[in-house]
């Protein structure tokens, strides 16, 4: 077959019908029988996405995922009746509670949430408190809204998966542990933080202030699993794209050349004539994840915005009352507080890094296709043609994962948000020693 | 530069002053002997233990120096604000975590920074081969003029601050030498990374030069295969177009000459093949050979050797599309291994260049507002003695930035050269109007687009000219805000001083019930004090 006939489609989604190069079977591939993919026997009806599985029900148990049926081993479908039921049950208690949550925060029926020394510290954290609120209303809402582009992105990752079993016979890991460890700091954090605050409050608890308690961990808690439950589905797409990598690795001259010098003492055809054939299935593979990656950042995009916004103005908060502990000139360090912005310091930081991580790692491999394939050096101009194509179509695809179109999240953001976290204790603890400084003045004027 | 035998120097014999000297601070591990006669890095064992006894005792010497100087602190920490006493420990302490990195991520990388110079030599042989030389011998200079540059700025700033600064009758003011350690072996460390990135840039434009020189030849080529019979008015006019897109003028006019005579001596066996563009043209490349032997005093030595070769090559090179084409995909192939090493270097330097980019931020402005609080006489960190003379601050102010500057200039100029390989490119297939060649050019540049080497601190931000001008936004906000709190506190204090002197004289005659009173006059003290402009 001659490649020249080959168009690379991009933008038709279902009306794809492509002579489909069925090799059945699929020819040997010595290079990816490395540990990246785990190569196991085709599995029998084990239930997909094994890995994320913990997370995946946690997410479906509070509302957040609808509980997909799972048609065959490569294929989900729509919740059933029942189920949607739950879910949609499930939401509405949330809603119910959040709307009690904010009606008692404006009445005096919270006081006992509130259990710092000064003003303004009850301010932040009725700000915090609103934010959480916030952010939690609007994972729910966007998570009601966007169910069957969740189910509609898994299914398009299952069907790849397919492909990629089908040609190569390598069935792709997810490598996904992360998400259970992350999981479980999620869970110490909050239930630490909920026993720290039901130690902090004076006197009798009344019932209120336990239920807003719980449900404040509770939303926290989902929240941070939903990003964890992101960074997993973006660590999936990254998988993917690294198996795309390696297989055009194979094609580079680095490769051709330490092929060629193997060949000479065992004649060996290269094998750049399997060029045509896998190039086509690999653009179409790499097409299928860049769509993939898109509609996952359309699906998260808010809710990562929000989120980022709620863990700034947290991180800067406790970074401050942090400080002002350490460095208060009276002696007394108070262990509670200390504690309590450790807690939370260390639950959003980490939270923040594994997002902008796998964001970063993940355009990194979708930029460095094109990259490798420039590496590529067909002898013929056929094969020259079949490189340029995706050259050309790839300079000025933009490959990023955006927060809402606000800015691109990578490891800079990172940088960015602590340097800006920074430059507000800077001014925030210049602000608390004049403040200081009146109050000793004021301290020395009465005596 | 190249010796036919081992085909190429490696660029490790320029770095053997550089090398000595690292080994003996203790800077690189590697093993010395394998270095001397085989110019190659090594894993070495003694080497590491060496390098981990200096590490700790810099560590150790630094806080002792840290402690014995901190006593005239303890006073500070009482009358100071508790921000600047953090601030200021954190800063005393940085220079010592950045020496730290630099000497633990040499330690880690003792192994690849080996490898790295041997693909760096293999690169050369390739460039070799395609008849592109380098010369490495400025980098021998190049490394000479930073060690001396870096004794310089060490040296004046340790002594003037030793002497004008420091109690020297003090036997243990001695202990103030190592002050300089952490900065020096941070230096030393720099020099390494700027100087092989030097010579990765040197890599990038001896391959730009070498399509340039493709392209002008064949200019030249055409200019006598079409303007043979016109006068030389006409072939200066044309290559006079062809400057204008071709950067170096003096360079051409030099070479310009040159081709005048030869076109003289060549028109014979030129007229003989003319008008058919796709001959092989040996008369020339045999004639150029003859020239090329005798050479007359090269202007520019690097470039003028290259040409000989060249031109032997040129004239049957843009006219054979196969030809070139190999020789085309070779370069490509060496732009992208050169851009490899760029990556990987980078990523051995990675941890280093964001410590010390973190230590110029740091130490710029820390030595800015302490220059400012001497001014207004306030005391300052025992360690930052040396803000109390603008003199010695300008010469740490330079030398601080300097080394930051050009980390960040020289990656942006080579990002800069690597990309600069695609306009090279096309020139090429400009010139040489030939559609065969021009789909050759075409595939190829789609391929160097995606070559990219950009070099970053850890992917948190690039090292480039944008990056430069936000640090300096940056520093410029941070002392604004620092020095604008300073003011405010230190009127708070006056406020505070003269209103207790004030208190002091009115307390004979004033009775206690005017307490109200007072306090509102030092309300409007303060307040007055506050609106007033000026200090």
């Amino acid at each position: 077959m001659s490649p020249n006939t080959w168009v690379i489609e991009m933008t038709s989604h279902k009306s794809r019908s492509f002579p489909n190069p069925q090799r059945n079977p699929p020819h040997p591939r010595s290079q990816l029988s490395n540990d990246a993919f785990s190569r196991r026997a085709a599995p029998g009806d084990s239930p997909v996405f094994e890995d994320i599985s913990t997370i995946l029900s946690v997410l479906k148990a509070s509302g957040l995922l609808p509980f997909y049926e799972q048609l065959s081993s490569y294929e989900v479908g729509p919740p059933s009746k029942t189920n949607e039921f739950y879910s949609f049950f499930v939401r509405g208690v949330v809603h119910a509670l959040t709307i009690f949550n904010i009606y008692s925060l404006i009445t005096p029926n919270s006081a006992q949430l509130f259990i710092s020394l000064r003003e303004t510290d009850n301010v932040n954290q009725w700000i915090e408190l609103v934010l959480c609120i916030f952010t939690y209303t609007l994972t729910v809402f966007v998570c009601a809204r966007n169910t069957k582009s969740m189910l509609e992105i898994m299914n398009e990752i299952l069907k790849l998966d397919k492909e990629v079993q089908r040609q190569f016979g390598v069935v792709l890991g997810n490598n996904c542990n992360f998400s259970v460890k992350f999981l479980v700091v999620i869970v110490c954090c909050q239930a630490y933080i909920m026993v720290l605050r039901f130690y902090a409050v004076k006197g009798e608890i009344t019932a209120t202030s336990y239920i807003l308690i719980a449900f404040y961990a509770f939303q926290n808690g989902l929240t941070a699993t939903y990003i964890v439950f992101a960074s997993a589905l973006l660590r999936i797409v990254c998988i993917r794209f690294h198996f795309v990598n390696q297989l055009l690795n194979a094609f580079t001259y680095v490769q051709q050349q330490k092929l060629a010098k193997k060949s000479r003492r065992q004649p060996a055809a290269s094998n750049m004539e399997h060029f045509p054939e896998e190039s086509l299935f690999i653009y179409r593979m790499h097409n299928k994840l860049l769509r993939i990656y898109k509609s996952i950042n359309e699906c998260c995009s808010l809710i990562i915005v929000c989120f980022l916004g709620y863990s700034f103005y947290t991180v800067t908060t406790n970074w401050y009352n942090l400080f002002v502990q350490i460095t208060n000139n009276k002696g007394l360090i108070s262990a509670h507080i200390l504690q309590w912005c450790l807690a939370w310091l260390c639950l959003h930081t980490s939270l923040l890094a594994l997002l902008s991580r796998s964001c970063g790692a993940t355009t990194y491999e979708a930029n460095s296709t094109s990259q490798i394939l420039a590496r590529v050096y067909g002898k013929s101009k056929e094969f020259q043609n079949i490189i340029d194509k995706f050259l050309t179509k790839s300079i000025k695809q933009e490959v990023q994962f955006t927060a809402y179109g606000f800015f691109a999240i990578d490891n800079s953001t990172l940088f960015k948000i602590f340097s800006a976290v920074t430059t507000y204790l800077v001014i925030l603890i210049q602000f608390k020693q004049l403040e200081d400084s009146k109050l000793e003045e004021q301290v020395q004027n009465e005596a | 530069m190249s010796q036919p035998t081992p085909l190429v120097q490696p660029l490790l014999l320029q770095f053997q002053q550089l090398f000595f000297l690292s080994k003996m601070v203790g800077v690189l591990p590697q093993n010395l002997d394998k270095f001397r006669y085989k110019n190659v890095l090594e894993k070495s064992r003694n080497g590491m233990l060496y390098m981990l006894g200096v590490l700790s005792i810099y560590v150790v010497l630094y806080n002792l120096l840290i402690y014995s100087f901190g006593e005239e602190d303890r006073t500070l920490k009482a009358s100071q604000s508790t921000l600047t006493f953090v601030i200021g420990l954190f800063l005393t302490y940085i220079g010592l975590i950045m020496m730290a990195t630099d000497q633990l991520t040499a330690l880690f990388n003792q192994g690849q920074l080996g490898e790295l110079y041997e693909r760096i030599r293999v690169v050369d042989e390739r460039l070799y081969r395609e008849e592109c030389l380098l010369d490495n011998s400025c980098i021998a200079k190049r490394i000479r003029i930073m060690l001396i540059m870096t004794f310089i700025f060490e040296i004046s700033i340790l002594v003037a601050t030793y002497i004008n600064l420091v109690d020297y009758t003090q036997w243990l003011s001695l202990l103030w030498i190592v002050s300089a350690v952490p900065t020096f072996v941070n230096t030393l460390d720099k020099i390494w990374f700027a100087v092989s990135l030097y010579a990765l840039k040197e890599r990038f434009e001896a391959i730009n030069a070498t399509l340039e020189d493709l392209v002008m030849e064949h200019e030249k080529y055409k200019a006598w295969l079409t303007g043979d019979d016109a006068t030389t008015a006409t072939v200066g006019n044309r290559t006079a177009d062809s400057q204008q897109s071709s950067p170096p003028p003096q360079y051409d006019s030099n070479l310009e000459y040159l081709y005048k005579e030869l076109g003289g001596i060549d028109t014979g066996s030129l007229r003989n093949s003319g008008g058919k563009n796709h001959n092989k043209v040996a008369p020339i490349a045999h004639s150029m050979n003859s020239f090329g032997e005798t050479i007359p005093t090269p202007h520019k030595p690097q470039r003028m050797n290259t040409n000989p070769l060249i031109n032997m090559a040129h004239e049957s090179e843009l006219n054979d599309a196969a030809k070139v084409e190999i020789k085309l995909n070779n370069l490509c192939q060496v732009h992208d291994e050169i851009c490899e090493i760029g990556k990987a270097m980078n990523g051995l330097w990675s941890y280093p260049i964001l410590s010390l980019m973190a230590y110029g931020f740091l130490i710029f402005t820390a030595q800015l507002y302490f220059l400012y609080c001497a001014t207004q006489s306030q005391s300052i960190p025992s360690l930052f003695r040396s803000a109390k003379n603008p003199f010695i601050t300008v010469i740490v102010l330079v030398y601080t930035s300097g080394k930051c500057i050009y980390l960040i200039y020289l990656s942006w100029k080579t990002s800069l050269a690597s990309k600069r390989t695609g306009i090279s490119l096309h020139k090429c297939g400009v010139v040489a109007d030939d559609n065969l060649l021009y789909e050759i050019v075409n595939h190829l540049s789609l391929k160097l687009l995606n070559h990219s080497v950009d070099f970053s601190a850890c992917g948190f931000f690039t090292l480039d000219m944008e990056t430069l001008y936000g640090v300096s936004g940056g520093i410029t906000s941070y002392l604004i805000i620092l020095i604008q709190f300073n003011l405010a506190a230190q009127q708070a204090k006056d406020a505070i001083q003269s209103f207790n002197s004030f208190n002091d004289t009115a307390g004979f005659v004033g009775a206690a019930t005017e307490m109200d009173n007072n306090s509102s006059t030092l309300y409007d003290m303060i307040t007055t004090t506050m609106m007033t402009p000026t200090y």
